[in-house]
């Protein structure tokens, strides 16, 4: 910090700081400043929209995204998307939808671009510094604020294995995040690496466009479609938890039961998990392709070998290209480790509710969360959470320390079954628990205090 | 709207999509009259119980908002005006008024007149609206559902039913006290009155408190 301390920081009183102005920094904004908070959001790119804008330097955006999650169950519960838009819109209809949401409510003017947070830090108890990454040739900018809130995303860092062998591979390897253009498939030998949902939706691709695809899956996974039943699978499987706990289980099983004798006739493992525990495979089309060969489907990768790639039962192929679509790894560089709760055996943040601190009450976490369901909406009613509570604490410490203490006691409740090692299995929570966990928490802070 | 709403209403189906008819005048619009052209002022979306929909509003109403600065916008609900009828209640009137909200470029005054008044008071708990404007309220929920972002609310009544169990119900739920303006309601369109109503309403809007 030493270098920063010749120049004394910019005290913006009460104001919130709020970093990164994808989805959940705009959906932060809204809600601080509908509840009477100044607001500075600082984005390190020239845009806003995060992923979802290709203009952004490092989005992970390829060839055709679409949503996985339908409409109904993706759009922000008080600014819906426009109604005749499709089941499952694209990525450019995502980022329009980001966009008008960030114009309708006023929201470009709290956004400062070009301005990458490099270090926050407690000061004065539960205030902020707060340090702007200097521009080339100008000096670092230091401010201060009444609390922070944390929306960098969690897809920006690729998660890549390496294999033996793999420096001496004479094709080309990339991550998932890096194929943009499909053209670069076009006519090749590709191998697609990962079971998520970019792997798929990346071997779909390449089953159409490339000369061959052999897709390499190291785990059992539920494989989708995206209609189930005559509805957007995500909301007939969802309509199904207004049923009673007995009927449930029942018609969910009559729901998914025909895909998973399909993928076990095709010879897939079969997943170790619920269906709610992991992020399932949402794609309709992958099942087709596997089923008429233009995807083949090879276990675990043992080891690169000059022009070959062997997998773990013993078989080989030929790739010119390689995609590894093994995920990524959720990193918040600008944050000290031990505020995130990473730390002692814990190498991953613990956080109190997945969004607070657990050890400064004014700093929060937006959408570091993988909850196998829409993202935005649990987003809003997180910052709308966080939100009131920046209010309420200010106001009335008793009732906040009683607040505390539930949201500890919440934390502990939504944790999932998974035997997943990859990055993303950190961040999973079972969608159905955590929602009503987040409404417990709203209505605590949302109830009169009892005098 | 509370958490707990939304998840109920993200398992109900959602209403048919409708091509809705929205009138729209916007200041710029206004070649005859001086209009100062206010690009902070929240833009205001009005709706009716009766039949006509957004045409209700177009003799008067939209000329006048458009005249204050602010982009004024009326919606016809599915089954009134030039929108088709499609199924659904109260609660899919709601969705009409809500999709015309976002599809205007701020976020708007909602306006709801007669039984539009109570599409006004459902769609304003999902949607944040600048500002919730009741006129002559019909059919509210006995208890209307508490509205997201905590707008101001302001409830005009006929002073003939300023004293209704009806109005002081209202009255009681959003804690406003109610503005009663002259005359039958079915004039709040046209005329000297309407004129009345309509400044009455536009500088309570403009008014910060
Ligand atoms: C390929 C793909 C498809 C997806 N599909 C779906 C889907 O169908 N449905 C769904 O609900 N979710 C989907 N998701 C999940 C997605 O993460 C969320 O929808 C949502 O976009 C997350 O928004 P965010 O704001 O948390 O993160 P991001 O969009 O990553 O935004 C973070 C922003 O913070 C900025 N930033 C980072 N660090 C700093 C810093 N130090 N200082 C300043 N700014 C910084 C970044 O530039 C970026 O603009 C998908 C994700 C991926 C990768
Ligand atoms: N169209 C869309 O809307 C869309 C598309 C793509 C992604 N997404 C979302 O974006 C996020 C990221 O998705 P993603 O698919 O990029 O990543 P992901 O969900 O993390 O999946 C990564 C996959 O790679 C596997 N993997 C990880 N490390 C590996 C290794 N060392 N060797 C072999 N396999 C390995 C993982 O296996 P494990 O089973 O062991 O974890 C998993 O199958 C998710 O939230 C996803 O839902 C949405």
């Amino acid at each position: 910090m030493q270098e920063y301390s010749s120049q004394a920081a910019y005290d913006r009183g009460e104001a919130v700081c709020v970093i990164g102005a994808g989805a959940a920094g705009l959906i932060a904004v809204k809600n601080l400043r509908e509840n009477g908070f100044e607001v500075d959001c600082y984005e390190r790119d020239t845009v806003l929209g995060g992923l979802w804008n290709p203009e952004n330097q490092h989005s992970p955006l390829y060839p055709n995204t679409h949503l996985v999650t339908s409409r109904s169950q993706t759009e922000i519960p008080d600014f819906p998307m426009p109604d005749d838009w499709p089941d499952y819109p694209s990525a450019s209809q995502m980022l329009d939808y980001l966009k008008r949401y960030a114009s309708h409510f006023g929201l470009a003017e709290h956004i400062w671009y070009g301005s990458e947070i490099s270090h926050v830090e407690p000061v004065e108890g539960s205030r902020f510094e707060v340090v702007v990454k200097p521009a080339a040739g100008s000096a670092a900018r230091r401010l201060r604020y009444g609390a922070v809130i944390i929306a960098t995303g969690h897809h920006w860092v690729p998660n890549l294995p390496s294999y033996p062998g793999q420096d001496g591979f004479r094709g080309t390897v990339l991550h998932s995040s890096q194929l943009k253009d499909g053209s670069r498939l076009r006519g090749k030998s590709v191998l697609v690496v990962g079971g998520g949902n970019s792997g798929i939706d990346i071997a779909c691709e390449a089953a159409v466009n490339a000369a061959e695809c052999v897709h390499s899956v190291r785990r059992g996974y539920w494989y989708l479609p995206k209609y189930l039943g005559g509805e957007p699978a995500d909301y007939a499987l969802a309509r199904l938890r207004r049923r009673p706990s007995w009927l449930r289980g029942f018609l969910t099983d009559r729901l998914l039961k025909g895909h998973r004798e399909l993928s076990a006739r095709m010879g897939m493992e079969a997943p170790d998990h619920r269906h709610t525990d992991e992020e399932p495979i949402r794609n309709g089309r992958y099942l087709e392709h596997v089923g008429d060969g233009s995807i083949r489907r090879r276990p675990d990768v043992a080891r690169f070998d000059g022009g070959e790639v062997a997998f773990t039962d013993g078989t080989t192929v030929r790739p010119d290209v390689v995609v590894l679509a093994t995920g990524y790894k959720p990193k918040i560089a600008c944050c000290p480790p031990g505020l995130l709760g990473v730390e002692g055996d814990s190498a991953h943040p613990k956080l109190l509710a997945r969004m607070f601190s657990p050890r400064v009450e004014t700093l929060a976490v937006a959408g570091l969360v993988e909850p196998g369901v829409g993202t935005l909406p649990i987003v809003h009613w997180q910052t709308h959470a966080i939100s009131h509570w920046l209010h309420i604490r200010k106001g009335d410490p008793e009732r906040a320390a009683n607040f505390r203490q539930q949201v500890v006691s919440e934390s502990a409740q939504y944790a999932v079954d998974s035997t997943g090692i990859s990055p993303r299995h950190q961040l999973a929570v079972d969608a159905e628990e955590y929602l009503a966990g987040l409404g417990r928490i709203i209505d605590t802070l949302e109830q009169e205090p009892v005098k | 709207m509370s958490l707990q709403a939304w998840v109920r209403r993200t398992r109900v189906p959602e209403p048919a999509s409708v091509r809705r008819e929205i009138a729209v005048v916007e200041p710029a619009d206004l070649l005859d009259v001086e209009a100062k052209d206010d690009p902070e002022a929240s833009p205001v979306l009005c709706c009716t119980g009766e039949s006509a929909g957004a045409a209700a509003f177009s003799a008067l109403w939209l000329k006048r908002i458009a005249g204050s600065g602010r982009y004024a916008a009326a919606v016809s609900v599915r089954g009134q005006g030039n929108t088709p009828a499609a199924p659904g209640g109260v609660e899919a009137r709601a969705h009409d008024l809500v999709q015309a909200a976002i599809g205007l470029p701020r976020q708007a005054v909602l306006v709801g007149h007669g039984a539009g008044a109570a599409w006004a008071a459902l769609a304003a708990a999902r949607y944040p609206a600048a500002a919730l404007v009741l006129v002559a309220p019909h059919k509210l929920p006995k208890q209307p559902p508490k509205p997201v972002g905590d707008p101001k609310v302001l409830l005009a009544v006929d002073e003939s039913d300023a004293q209704s169990k009806e109005a002081q119900a209202i009255t009681d739920a959003y804690g406003v006290a109610p503005l009663t303006f002259p005359g039958v309601s079915g004039d709040v369109f046209t005329g000297p009155g309407a004129e009345g109503l309509l400044d009455t309403i536009l500088s309570w809007l403009g008014r910060r408190d």
